[in-house]
C-alpha cells in the first residue's frame, strides 16, 4: 500500500482554473439574469422556464458534490448497496413530479414551500417546518461549503479556507447578479460538465483497470462489499430513498422550482430530471471500488473519488475532477442561495417582520439575504467540524419527517394540523434518537415511519375538511402596487 | 450472496450508457424549447 499525495496539480493550476470558470460563472449569471428588474423574474425566473432548462436544473442541482465525493466514499464503506442506495435519491424526484404539477396549480402565486404549510395547517405546523428547512438549508449549504475547501484542498494543495471562500464568493456573486435566472441558465451548462466529466472519467477508469480486474480485486480484499445481504447496506439503501423523498418534499430548492417552471413542464421536468440523474452515483462511484486494484491507502473516506480518478488520470483526470465538481458545487450551492433567501425573505420578513413589504422591497431583502446567507455558510464551514457524509445525514430525521405532512396535506383533504404537528416533532425526535442509538443510515427511515404513523392516525380519528381554494392567496404588488418596478 | 462480475459490469455499464445519453437528451430538448419559443 502507498500513501498517495492528493495534490496532482499545482496550486497555480488550480488557481487558474478556479478564476476561468468564476469568470465564467459570473459572466453567465450576469447575462441570464439582465431582465430580473421584478420580484418574480429575480426570485421564481419569471415563472416560465421551459423543459429543457426545467430538466438540467432539476438534474444538475440534485447533482451535489455529494453525488460526486459521497458516492464513491459510500461505496467504498457500503459496497455496491452505497452506489444503488444513493442512486435512489431519484426516487424522491419522481415521487415530487406529480407535486410539482399540484404545486403549480393549487398555488399560481407562491413563492415557498412554508406558504404552503402555513396555509395549510396554520402558524404553529408552520413555524416548526421553518426551523427544520432552514436548518437543513444551513447543513446542506455547510456540506457543500465544506466539499469546496475539501476537494480543492485535496486536487491543488491550495489551503482548505481558500478553495471554501472562493466557492462560496462566486456563487454568492452570481446568484446576487441574476438571482434564480442565472441559477438556473447556468445549471444547464454545469449539467452538461458534470455528465461529460463523469464520464470520461469512467470510461478512462475501465480502459486502465477494467472492470473484471475492480470485482476481483475487491472480492480478493474487501469481499464484503460486494455482499448483497449487508444488513447496513439494505437499511442504509431504504434510508436513502427516504432522506431523497424528505430534502426533495420539504425543500424550497424543490418548491421554488415547481413555482418557477412553465404550466405543464414540473411533471415532465421532475420525471426526465429523476431519469437522467439516477446513474450519475452508480458512474461516480464505482471508481471508489478500484482503491484495492490500484493498492491506495485512503486516508480520508470523503476524499476517495478524486483520489482515484487522479491516480487513474493523472494531471489531466485532477482537472476534470475540478472542473466537474465545481460545477456540481456550484449548481447545488447557487441553487441553495436562491431558494432559502426567498424562504428567509417570505416567511420570515414579510411574514413575521414586516407584513406590508411591496414587491421591490422584498426583492432588494432577497439580494441582502444571499449575502447573509454566504457569510454565515463561511463562518460554518471555518472549523470543518465532520465528515460530509455525517453532516448530511444528520438532517436525515428532520427532513423524512416532513413527507407525510407535505403529500398527505398536497392529496388529501383530512390531513389535520394536529398530525403535521405531531408527525414533525416527534418524527424528528426519533430519528435523530436512532441517528444516535443506531446509526446515520436508520434516522430518515425512523423520522419518515413515525411521522407517517401520526399523521395517518390523527387524521383519521379527527378528520380535516380543508378547502384548497384557501391556498390562494393575493400577489405582493396586487397587495401593494409598485409604481415604477425596479430597483 | 455476492454479486457476480457479470452483474457488476452491466450495473455499471448501463448507468454509464444512461450517463452519456444525457446531454444529447438535454441539447435536444433546448433546440426544441428554443424554436418553440418557450425556452424561459
Amino acid at each position: 500500500m502507498n500513501i498517495v499525495n492528493t495534490a496532482i496539480l499545482d496550486p497555480a493550476t488550480g488557481w487558474f482554473i478556479l478564476a476561468a470558470f468564476s469568470a465564467l460563472w459570473v459572466t453567465l449569471g450576469w447575462y441570464f439574469g439582465r431582465k430580473t428588474d421584478e420580484l418574480d423574474d429575480y426570485v421564481l425566473a419569471g415563472r416560465r422556464v421551459g423543459l429543457a432548462l426545467g430538466t438540467a436544473t432539476v438534474m444538475a442541482t440534485w447533482v451535489t458534490s455529494n453525488t460526486t465525493m459521497a458516492a464513491p466514499q459510500l461505496a467504498l464503506q457500503m459496497g455496491i448497496w452505497g452506489m444503488i442506495g444513493y442512486s435512489l435519491g431519484s426516487v424522491g424526484l419522481f415521487m415530487f413530479a406529480p407535486l410539482a404539477r399540484r404545486i403549480r396549480r393549487l398555488m399560481p402565486s407562491g413563492y415557498t414551500s412554508g406558504d404552503f404549510i402555513r396555509l395549510r395547517y396554520g402558524n404553529t405546523a408552520w413555524r416548526i417546518f421553518l426551523l427544520i428547512s432552514l436548518f437543513y438549508s444551513m447543513g446542506w449549504l455547510v456540506s457543500m461549503g465544506m466539499a469546496g475547501g475539501i476537494l480543492i484542498h485535496a486536487l491543488t494543495g491550495i489551503p482548505y479556507h481558500y478553495g471554501m471562500t472562493v466557492i462560496l464568493a462566486i456563487c454568492v456573486g452570481y446568484t446576487l447578479l441574476g438571482g434564480l435566472r442565472a441559477v438556473i441558465g447556468t445549471d444547464f451548462i454545469q449539467a452538461l460538465l458534470i455528465l461529460s466529466g463523469a464520464v470520461i472519467i469512467a470510461i478512462l477508469a475501465i480502459r486502465q483497470i477494467g472492470l473484471d480486474t475492480i470485482h476481483a480485486s475487491v472480492l480478493a480484499e474487501r469481499p464484503e462489499l460486494l455482499n448483497l445481504l449487508m444488513p447496513a447496506s439494505i437499511m442504509f439503501l431504504f434510508n436513502n430513498l427516504l432522506f431523497g423523498i424528505g430534502e426533495i418534499f420539504h425543500s424550497n430548492v424543490w418548491w421554488s422550482r415547481a413555482f418557477a417552471f412553465r404550466e405543464g413542464v414540473g411533471m415532465k421536468a421532475y420525471m426526465l430530471g429523476g431519469v437522467l440523474w439516477a446513474p450519475i452515483p452508480i458512474v461516480a462511484g464505482f471508481i471508489a471500488l478500484a482503491t484495492p486494484a490500484l493498492g491506495l491507502n485512503v486516508p480520508a473516506a470523503d476524499m476517495v473519488g478524486p483520489m482515484v480518478a487522479a491516480q487513474i488520470l493523472g494531471t489531466t483526470g485532477a482537472v476534470l475532477v475540478l472542473i466537474m465538481v465545481f460545477a456540481a458545487l456550484s449548481s447545488s450551492l447557487d441553487s441553495l442561495l436562491a431558494a432559502t433567501s426567498i424562504l428567509v425573505v417570505e416567511d420570515i420578513y414579510r411574514r413575521h417582520l414586516k407584513p406590508d413589504a411591496s414587491a421591490d422591497e422584498m426583492r432588494r431583502a432577497t439580494a441582502r439575504i444571499i449575502v447573509g446567507l454566504g457569510i454565515a455558510t463561511w463562518i460554518l464551514c471555518a472549523p470543518r467540524l465532520t465528515t460530509l457524509a455525517e453532516l448530511l445525514y444528520f438532517t436525515g430525521a428532520f427532513v423524512a419527517s416532513t413527507i407525510w405532512p407535505i403529500a398527505a396535506g398536497l392529496f388529501w383533504r383530512r390531513a389535520n394540523a394536529a398530525g403535521a404537528i405531531a408527525g414533525m416533532v416527534l418524527g424528528s425526535v426519533a430519528g435523530l434518537y436512532s441517528y444516535f442509538a443506531v446509526g446515520f443510515y436508520v434516522a430518515a427511515l425512523v423520522g419518515a415511519a413515525v411521522s407517517m404513523t401520526i399523521v395517518i392516525t390523527a387524521s383519521l380519528l379527527k378528520p380535516a375538511t380543508f378547502d384548497y381554494a384557501d391556498l390562494q392567496e393575493l400577489h405582493p404588488r396586487e397587495i401593494t402596487p409598485v409604481p415604477g418596478g425596479s430597483t | 450472496m455476492i454479486i457476480s462480475t457479470t452483474a457488476f459490469t452491466w450495473l455499471v455499464g448501463i448507468a454509464l450508457v444512461l450517463t452519456m445519453a444525457a446531454p444529447i437528451i438535454l441539447l435536444t430538448l433546448l433546440v426544441r424549447d428554443s424554436k418553440k419559443g418557450q425556452l424561459w
